[in-house]
């Protein structure tokens, strides 16, 4: 599993500025990787041009055994005719019914099984979008600030139960929160304005899987790390 | 919401009518003028049903129409919505269209079609479209984008799910334009039935014109505000009904 962006050079229609300039950078097997970097850098625009959303970008993007990315961002709704067990059961493709139930107890969406969308809080609504598009085929998965307005806990084990549950394909995990992105994510891509060089810098992070003890030391290290690349 | 409706129009119609009166009497106009409270009251008692069916003719024509209207602004919308060519030609058409006066068309409908139920229906059908499918265009070409991104990155969607979605986020104000709208097709098919027809209270307004009648035309307004009232009073009430139903509100 490979995604290599080479020399990507993108600027929006109408716009005077580049929003990235010779941008290389690349993710090289399954896991679950950050795109990390400060606000405005260009995060959600890579985002939409690696899912196909942009196009009349420069460069190249290359995908070795990457054939379905599907890019979910935290401001999506479902249709307010539905009720969330309704709208699950319908987008969950006959193969990943089992995955169901599993997402739905671990994602601790039981309660909201039966309200529409517009009842739920901003962290139900957040986990329930993430849920459906788990419960669909996919290779690459960008989520774009999907775990916004979740508490600290339920990240932790929604992010860990992705880690157990899809060991095998490729997350691409947006987040403005140096720790969790430290401490979750097994490669880092530091995203930077275009003025600087390189664009994009590639760092390890602690991959924790919650199968063994973080040491403190090395997390802080990994945090130092990105704060001073980005 | 009922008593409300028929509480404005009674106090804007007895306005009306007592500015009529003041001004009467303050310039001293004579009975064949404008006649005096008796003569209205008799009048209203003697032409009362007659006028009272009159009214209930034109409704039924106007309810008719407007379906019509929806559908058809419905339907040009969903094609209007294209992002192609088609869409794209629709769009401006409506717009470039709309601003052409039916009424200024009408004689040619009675023309062609004479002055039966179909030249009503249709005058009444046309004058509450325009505004009808501007607005439908201008609601379904507009995208949710986050509602329609999942269905897009997934493959599932489909004309019919983008109109739902468009038409679900949008309710509130396709019931707004469809309220409003039902006044309009109220209106339409009174001028059409006055401008030439030979049933409807537009018509009875244009025989009571010609005899200088205008106790008449007082009950004629009278019933039509009452009338309409009720219509748009179950036209908001249908429109609670379905978004109660969906739970939009």
């Amino acid at each position: 599993m490979r995604l290599e962006l080479k020399e990507l050079n993108y600027k929006y229609p109408g716009s005077v500025g580049d929003v990235f300039r010779q941008l290389n950078c690349q993710v090289t097997e399954p896991g679950f990787h950050a795109l990390f970097g400060p606000s405005g850098v260009g995060k959600t625009t890579l985002a939409k041009v690696i899912a196909g959303d942009i196009r009349g970008f420069g460069g190249e993007i290359n995908l070795q055994r990457i054939h379905q990315i599907l890019y979910t961002y935290n401001l999506e709704r479902i249709p307010g005719w539905y009720c969330i067990r309704e709208h699950l059961e319908s987008i969950t493709p006959e193969s990943n019914r089992q995955r169901l139930q599993d997402l739905v107890d671990s994602f601790g969406l039981q309660p909201c099984l039966n309200s529409r969308f517009s009842q739920l809080s901003l962290g139900q609504q957040n986990r329930t979008n993430l849920a459906r598009y788990l419960l669909q085929d996919f290779d690459l998965l960008i989520m774009d600030e999907s775990l916004a307005n979740v508490d600290e806990i339920t990240k932790e084990k929604i992010i860990l139960k992705i880690k157990a549950l899809f060991p095998q394909r490729c997350f691409l995990y947006i987040s403005h929160n140096v720790v969790e992105v430290s401490k979750f994510c097994k490669q880092i891509l530091v995203l930077r304005s275009h003025h600087k060089a390189p664009q994009a810098v590639s760092l390890q992070g602690q991959d924790f899987n919650g199968q063994r003890v973080l040491k403190e030391k090395d997390l802080e290290q990994s945090m130092l790390e990105i704060v001073n690349a980005s | 919401m009922l008593h409300r409706r028929v509480y404005q129009f009674l106090i804007i119609y007895f306005t009306g009518l007592a500015a009529l009166m003041l001004m009467k009497y303050s310039l001293h106009l004579s009975d064949y003028t404008i006649p005096g409270v008796t003569e209205i009251w008799t009048t209203c008692r003697r032409y009362f049903a007659l006028y009272l069916m009159a009214v209930l003719n034109t409704l039924c024509v106007a309810i008719l129409g407007h379906l019509l209207s929806i559908c058809m602004a419905t339907i040009v919308g969903i094609i209007g919505r294209l992002t192609i060519w088609i869409g794209s030609f629709i769009r401006v058409a409506a717009y470039n269209i709309q601003a052409y006066p039916i009424v200024a068309v009408a004689p040619i409908i009675f023309i062609l079609l004479g002055d039966g139920l179909s030249s009503r229906l249709l005058i009444a059908a046309m004058i509450c479209y325009f505004p009808l499918l501007l607005s439908f265009i201008g609601i379904l070409s507009e995208p949710v984008k986050e509602i329609e991104h999942f269905f897009e990155s997934t493959r599932r969607m489909n004309w019919g799910l983008q109109v739902k979605i468009r038409a679900f986020e949008n309710i509130h104000k396709l019931i707004t334009v469809i309220v409003g709208s039902a006044t309009l097709a109220m209106v339409g098919t009174i001028v059409a039935e006055f401008i030439a027809a030979n049933a409807g209270i537009g018509y009875s307004i244009r025989i009571a014109l010609y005899q200088s009648d205008l106790a008449k035309i007082l009950v004629a307004l009278f019933l039509i505000g009452i009338c309409t009232s009720i219509y748009l009073v179950f036209l908001e009430w249908l429109g609670w009904f379905i978004k109660k139903r969906f739970g939009t509100i």
